[in-house]
């Protein structure tokens, strides 16, 4: 329990709307461990960036409301903090980069200044340390420190990820929340913002929430995951178990649903449905409308969380002996 | 940039032919002759026609409108019919009183309207938001005579505080600026709010709240900038044609700035004093908005580097 870095116990997040109450997070809970990378997968709409700025209190309010839980960093409640202790820790020891570069900076302001802001709030240098700290930065993230005075429309979106993570890595933080990193950018330099995010983490030994849909970036960054459909966290394990035999029937249809290398296919193989509506989420388990094995008993009961392996927990009716689960692949 | 900026004030050469041509066909146009009301009731047709002749009134149009852009180019738009002078005199002597007055005027909008929309914008859907923007609706309603006059009742003839008249204190510049300048105010704070009300919820607005910047910081800093493009237009705008002569406000509280001084003249039918204060306007309406676009150009960068 000691190394427990991060945990969040039972996580309720809900938007209130006058249209109704969007559930967006519903009982989460998760542990990371200091350097470790946590990947966040699920389909848009299912709560994994609804989740990462609870972490960091960042819920817009109206009309977002953490409803219930804990969010513990280092043993402090960070749902507990004052507005200004929260303040301090964002930025410092929680960092966020966000799914889209291009919206993501200031435009009327330096990427320097940007840069070098984060700085002067958390370090204790004057404005030309931070400054000379902010071309660093900046080389770091292999951008020429000599356009620190530049805007950010004079960069491309790859360039300006790299500007978004040298912000938040600019004061080495204990934890990084990613949230769809490499989405907006075309896959080449997906592939070296996620190299330079990997060699950074290791070289800060920071630990790593990565939010993302595309299994294949997890396969590549990642040392857990948790798959998380319509506010819950269905599956949560190690990387290699998972790969290796995914037990939840929605986590198997998202690795059906990627077409094969040596498999001829004439199309491919979705998960059939549509995600919930989060203001009127189906009852019992989220995923009964959509899922191949599911019984009369799925509609009913609420799946508690079961353990099916070392550090591998399961959401779903058929590990804990209530339904057959006939024709499931199993090892 | 220089070379935007040079561009513009060339630009003003076909702008200020566009104004005079209207003008000047408007007042060509309109009834009754300016060498009878320079003889008087009693001059006869002759002599009437005699001074017509010698004014050039009795060319075509388009041969007067000529004659009045090639002595313009000399710098001579005439004089006026009634006290002599040359016209721009006439209008410059009046425009310091206006200048004062609009810079008044816009010192309290810009004053009160930026930070009441900021808050606004800030607290939306609150008390002090929905009151605010009561008071921001109810400034745009008044019709500004009406409320020069209320003013005048209240505070010059009830209090007897403040004089309703006349330009020659501080104290007389008090009710004509703020009959002035609450418009405006209630426009500026309007676009500021609904312009600060967009900008908050863009993305590098989380990203600066991400990196653990003070809220104050958040609205003043990373949003105030960014929300000032259409600000700065609007105030601009009211502040350009402030600097034409608030023609009502100062009618109401009889200052003399060129706004009175182009009404006076259009009652009295001094075609070359009214040519001159729209010319005039016309200037300094242009001046402005380039000023303003220039001003553009220090607030976003990306603005700037359109300007090649």
């Amino acid at each position: 329990m000691s190394n427990e870095f991060l945990s969040i116990e039972d996580l309720h997040i809900h938007y209130i709307t006058q249209e109704g109450t969007v559930k967006a997070v519903n009982g989460i809970d998760l542990k990371l461990n200091k350097g470790e990378t946590l990947g966040l997968v699920g389909e848009t709409g299912a709560g994994k960036t609804t989740t990462a700025l609870g972490i960091l209190r960042l819920i817009p309010n109206p009309p977002g409301k953490i409803m219930d839980g804990k969010i513990i960093l280092e043993g402090r409640n960070l749902l507990e903090l004052s507005e200004e202790e929260m303040r301090k820790i964002r930025g410092k020891k929680v960092s966020m980069i966000f799914q889209d570069p291009m919206t993501s900076l200031n435009p009327v302001m330096t990427v320097g200044e940007q840069i070098a802001e984060v700085i002067e709030i958390h370090e204790d240098v004057n404005k030309e340390e931070a400054k000379e700290k902010a071309k660093e930065m900046l080389e770091l993230v292999g951008i020429s420190g000599g356009r620190a005075g530049d805007y950010p429309h004079q960069f491309s979106g790859g360039m300006k990820q790299r500007v978004v993570i040298a912000i938040a890595l600019a004061c080495s933080p204990e934890l990084l929340i990613a949230d769809e990193p490499t989405t907006a950018l075309d896959v080449t330099i997906q592939a070296q913002v996620l190299d330079l995010m990997q060699g950074l983490k290791k070289e800060f030994n920071t630990a790593m929430i990565l939010i993302t849909h595309d299994l294949g970036v997890v396969a590549e960054a990642c040392d857990k995951v948790a798959i998380i459909y319509a506010g819950e966290i269905v599956e949560y394990a190690d990387i290699e178990s998972l790969f290796a035999s995914p037990k939840h029937p929605y986590t198997q249809g998202l690795f059906a649903s990627i077409p094969s290398l040596d498999e001829d296919v004439e199309r491919l193989n979705p998960i059939k449905g549509l995600m919930p509506e989060p203001t009127d989420l189906p009852s019992g388990c989220r995923f009964h409308p959509r899922c191949p094995y599911a019984e009369a008993k799925c509609s009913e009961m609420d799946p508690k969380s079961v353990e099916v392996g070392a550090e591998h927990r399961v959401k779903c009716l058929i590990y804990s002996g209530e339904v057959s689960g006939k024709g499931i692949e199993n090892e | 940039m220089h070379k935007y900026v040079l561009k513009r004030l060339l630009l003003l050469i076909p702008v200020m032919l566009g104004v005079t041509f209207i003008v000047f066909g408007i007042m060509h146009l309109t009834p009754g002759s300016p060498a009878r009301l320079k003889l008087g009731e009693k001059a006869t047709p002759e002599q009437i026609a005699a001074l017509e002749h010698e004014m050039g009134l009795d060319k075509p149009f388009i041969i007067q409108y000529g004659n009045f852009v090639k002595n313009g180019l000399k710098g001579d738009f005439g004089r006026s019919y009634l006290s002599n002078k040359p016209v721009f005199e006439e209008v410059l002597d009046r425009f310091p009183a206006t200048l004062k007055l609009a810079v008044a005027a816009m010192t309290i909008a810009v004053v009160i309207g930026i930070p009441a929309g900021i808050i606004s914008a800030t607290k939306q859907y609150t008390l002090v938001d929905s009151v605010t923007m009561v008071l921001a609706l109810i400034g745009v309603s008044m019709p500004v005579f009406w409320l020069g006059l209320m003013l005048i009742l209240i505070f010059s003839v009830n209090l007897g505080w403040l004089p309703s008249s006349g330009a020659s204190t501080w104290m007389h510049l008090i009710l004509p600026s703020i009959t002035l300048g609450l418009s405006s105010t209630a426009i500026i704070t309007r676009m500021t709010r609904s312009s600060m009300l967009e900008v908050i919820r863009q993305d590098y607005i989380r990203t600066a709240r991400a990196k653990g910047v003070p809220e104050r910081k958040v609205i003043n800093k990373h949003a105030l900038r960014n929300a000032l493009i259409p600000v700065v237009t609007v105030i601009g705008l009211q502040f350009g044609s402030l600097l034409g002569g608030a023609v009502l406000t100062e009618s109401v509280f009889s200052w003399p700035g060129v706004g009175k001084l182009m009404i006076d003249s259009i009652k009295k039918q001094d075609i070359p004093v009214v040519m001159a204060s729209i010319i005039f306007i016309a200037i300094t309406f242009s001046i402005v908005n380039l000023a303003v676009d220039i001003l553009y150009a220090f607030i976003d960068p990306r603005i700037k580097s359109q300007y090649q």
